[in-house]
């Protein structure tokens, strides 16, 4: 046997392995998902919602809100904000020194006025401009600094917040009217949960009013349809998933709910990383274990939240490059946990499955292709062989689809037109050829550039919920 | 191996064909059904209605499907009215077939049963179903837990006041389920409430204290102001708050002095309720503690200010050295 043929059975074996090890994994998640959302939508029946909206005792949230260069979406989304359904809520704007008219469309649209606020300087910041308040909505506050990314902006609002909670929320996404009344429940019933996350979907193609997604509907063109999929699957299987087996290590940047104390604690967002969102729960979760003053993180699989996927290939590849620099970037910070029993279930099950399959699978996945190309070409595979495999792996992928979609139906019944049901359905086809593979190459891609030292968050591009697409953060 | 991966596509494939017809078969069944129910609901809702206003109804005989239909939109009902309309409501549901399941669903081997039961029983308005849902306080579900103290506050039963307080200090049911339910019981449990605020657990006097802010009258003054030089930094501040929901005007001097406490959430709690009693020979000490105090106990002071005498706030925001919640404060008033 040659060295060649050598390498592409030991080629094919990994590969082999890795595909059963991933899809046994997907499977169980899918398995636990079924079980814990109709058992979450049964507790809904006998949930004391108007109790918890009418106690005063009910903890009050502080929603911060990022915003660089976003003047195309922040005053519809600000707007949904200040319409929350819950008892005590503030909205805190921190302009991150937008070099578009992100502040201006804000002072015109809330009638802004300038305040000397008092803050408490409890995290390092990029120095504050000005803080203005809202004569309109005397909750809504906006604060006004010098560039300093994303995770300063939000330790902005960590000092500026006064809630025992607080809202961590992307400036382009809108938010369900209910949604923190959804997701506060974690925290009243365990003092232990320091995160909370909830189910964002794709609003593109959706009708927006006001602020509020009034209908729900799969965005029209292929490539944010598959993301449309893609994050069902995300989240219905995934993070449910590991709420069972030992608690999430993501909360989404887009929207996430979190005990103030422990963030401030555990020492805010860090500067230096592009996967803030990620690393701030690690942290946290990781102090919370070693002091022992809780670390649970909590994922309510209800919508809570809507977020706009990005239209064209360009911009997907740079958000999907940057998520696994991200993802690159807080594994290796926190290299500590892999295999630590010392932090239970997060250390021994969890970490090292966001290390191993996780940040991996697009080197196993390539590799695995250009194996198998190399092998049919110079005759080391047996082509049979190759073309079930290759069966197998797209019908898996598939069935997977089809499980949450029907899981999504079976319970939220989303998207109510049979044709959109259909759409996604025909959408799910071309996932595995060629769209998994492109979102590969660029996750490889990420990868490298971390590796090589690359940093930067990349220019991102809104189209706004009703208009042309336009630069932003 | 090839045969394997064969069957292996094969299996996948039918899998997936099956996903597709069970998702249609779902979506059709449940959108029947949903539509079915809308039509029942809209026929039966006049008849509810007239059920909780007291109405006189024809009397015709109900399906069972149609008989737990009702008994759902009267249950909904039930949670947007009170008085007499609620007791009608009890009385509807009295010996009733629906109200014998839920109360047998109470000790059902299922937890999201018993806690929907127990649920669905605060909504029947009948007071002979609340030693049974007392019982699931000590559900091993927190669910039931917090669907039973919910129940027991819609029911308005004092004899679950004592078991409430516990619950509020023990964090069996989260607090703001417990707090909520103890305001709906009301005026019935004030006898516990002034026995309590003598208790030797710190943790139950301060619970109880609080909730004689919310519940108590005049009469109650003198325990909370006891409560405003209790040992416990904790009873200290919700005695402090509580005197301020009260608006005791003999509770004024005591207050002054709690800003001079050495924890300073109990000097927080103090400036606030000065703020809520409107005491004006407190001004000079606000306007210190604004100046010099931690931050939110001086913010506190200055909000306080504000409600007290906004020409006063802003007087001491115009000072040297007024520092940043003053300023803060005045511009809000400003605004």
């Amino acid at each position: 046997m040659s060295w060649f043929h050598t390498l592409a059975i030991a080629l094919a074996t990994i590969t082999l392995a890795y595909f059963a090890a991933l899809n046994v994994v997907y499977l169980a998640f899918t398995a636990i998902a079924w079980r814990d959302l109709n058992r979450h939508l049964r507790a809904r029946g006998h949930a004391p919602d108007d109790e918890i909206f009418s106690s005063p005792v009910t903890p009050p949230v502080s929603v911060l809100v990022p915003a660089y260069n976003e003047e195309p979406t922040i005053v519809e989304s600000v707007r949904s904000l200040l319409g929350l359904r819950y008892p005590l809520h503030e909205v805190i704007v921190v302009n991150d020194g937008s070099s578009d008219a992100t502040l201006g469309r804000l002072r015109e649209a809330f009638d802004l006025v300038p305040v000397r606020k008092a803050l408490r300087v409890l995290l390092p910041t990029a120095p504050i401009r000005g803080v203005y308040v809202s004569r309109r909505h005397h909750h809504l506050w906006v604060v006004d600094k010098e560039n300093g990314g994303k995770a300063d902006a939000l330790n902005v609002g960590l000092d500026v917040a006064g809630g025992e909670l607080v809202c961590a929320i992307d400036s382009d996404t809108l938010v369900e009217a209910d949604a923190l009344q959804r997701m506060i429940r974690p925290f009243l019933v365990s003092s232990e949960v320091v995160a909370v996350g909830g189910t964002i979907r794709a609003v593109n193609g959706c009708e927006v009013r006001a602020g509020r997604v009034v209908k729900e509907r799969p965005p029209r063109r292929l490539l944010p349809a598959l993301q449309a999929v893609e994050y069902l699957r995300a989240f219905l299987a995934g993070r449910l998933g590991w709420n069972r087996l030992g608690g999430n290590l993501v909360i989404s940047g887009a929207f996430g709910l979190f005990r103030r104390e422990p963030m401030i604690e555990a020492g805010g967002y860090l500067h230096e990383t592009v996967g803030e969102d990620m690393e701030v729960v690690v942290r946290m979760r990781r102090r919370g274990r070693r002091a022992g003053t809780g670390e649970q993180v909590v994922f309510v699989p209800d919508p809570v939240a809507w977020t706009e996927v990005p239209e064209r290939a360009r911009i997907l590849a740079r958000q999907r490059d940057r998520w696994h620099r991200g993802l690159a970037d807080v594994l290796r910070r926190h290299q500590g946990l892999a295999f630590n029993p010392r932090y239970g279930r997060v250390g021994l099950l969890v970490f090292p499955y966001f290390l191993l399959i996780e940040l991996l699978a697009p080197v196993v996945e390539l590799v695995g292709i250009v194996a198998v190309v190399l092998g049919l070409l110079f005759g080391a595979v047996n082509i049979p062989f190759a073309v079930l495999f290759l069966l197998v792996a797209y019908g898996f992928g598939l069935l997977l689809t089809a499980w949450t979609l029907v899981l999504e139906q079976w319970t939220y019944r989303g998207y109510g037109r049979l044709r959109d049901r259909v759409w996604l359905l025909f959408v799910s086809l071309f996932e595995g050829l060629g769209y998994r593979q492109m979102t590969a190459v660029w996750r490889l891609r990420g990868l490298i550039g971390y590796l090589r030292g690359r940093r930067e968050w990349g220019v991102m591009t809104r189209s706004g919920f009703t208009g042309d697409e336009q630069p932003s953060a | 191996m090839l045969e394997a991966l064969g069957i292996g596509a094969l299996v996948l494939a039918v899998l997936s064909v099956l996903f597709l017809v069970a998702l249609v078969l779902r979506r059709t069944s449940l959108a029947r059904a949903e539509r079915r129910r809308n039509e029942l609901e809209a026929r039966l809702r006049p008849l509810a209605l007239a059920l909780v206003d007291g109405d006189e109804v024809e009397e015709r005989e109900l399906s069972a499907e149609e008989r737990a239909i009702l008994a759902e939109a009267i249950g909904r009902l039930s949670r947007s009215v009170s008085g007499e309309a609620r007791e009608r409501i009890g009385e509807y549901f009295a010996g009733t077939e629906a109200y014998t399941a839920e109360v047998g669903a109470l000790r059902d081997h299922r937890a999201w049963r018993r806690a929907t039961a127990a649920y669905r029983l605060g909504d029947m308005g009948c007071p002979e179903a609340v030693p049974a849902i007392l019982r699931r306080l000590d559900d091993r579900d927190p669910d039931a837990r917090a669907a039973a103290a919910r129940s027991l506050g819609r029911l308005a039963a004092p004899e679950a006041a004592e078991p409430l307080v516990h619950t509020l200090v023990s964090g069996t049911v989260p607090r703001a389920i417990a707090f909520r339910a103890l305001l709906d019981i009301g005026p019935g449990t004030l006898p516990v409430l002034r026995t309590l605020v003598h208790d030797p657990d710190q943790d139950v006097r301060a619970s109880a204290i609080e909730l004689l802010g919310w519940l108590g009258d005049a009469s109650d003054d003198s325990a909370v102001i006891e409560g405003v030089s209790d040992p416990a930094a904790e009873v200290r501040a919700r005695a402090a708050g509580a005197l301020g929901r009260l608006a005791s005007a003999d509770g004024a001097d005591v207050l002054t002095r709690a800003l001079d406490d050495r924890i300073y959430f109990v000097r927080l709690h103090a400036a606030r309720a000065l703020g809520q009693v409107g005491e004006h020979a407190a001004i000079p000490a606000l306007v210190r503690q604004a100046r010099e105090d931690r931050f939110e106990a001086a913010r506190a002071a200055a909000e306080a200010l504000a409600r007290i005498d906004p020409d006063a706030l802003l007087a001491a925001a115009d000072e040297p050295g007024a520092g940043p919640h003053l300023h803060e404060a005045a511009d809000l008033l400003r605004v």
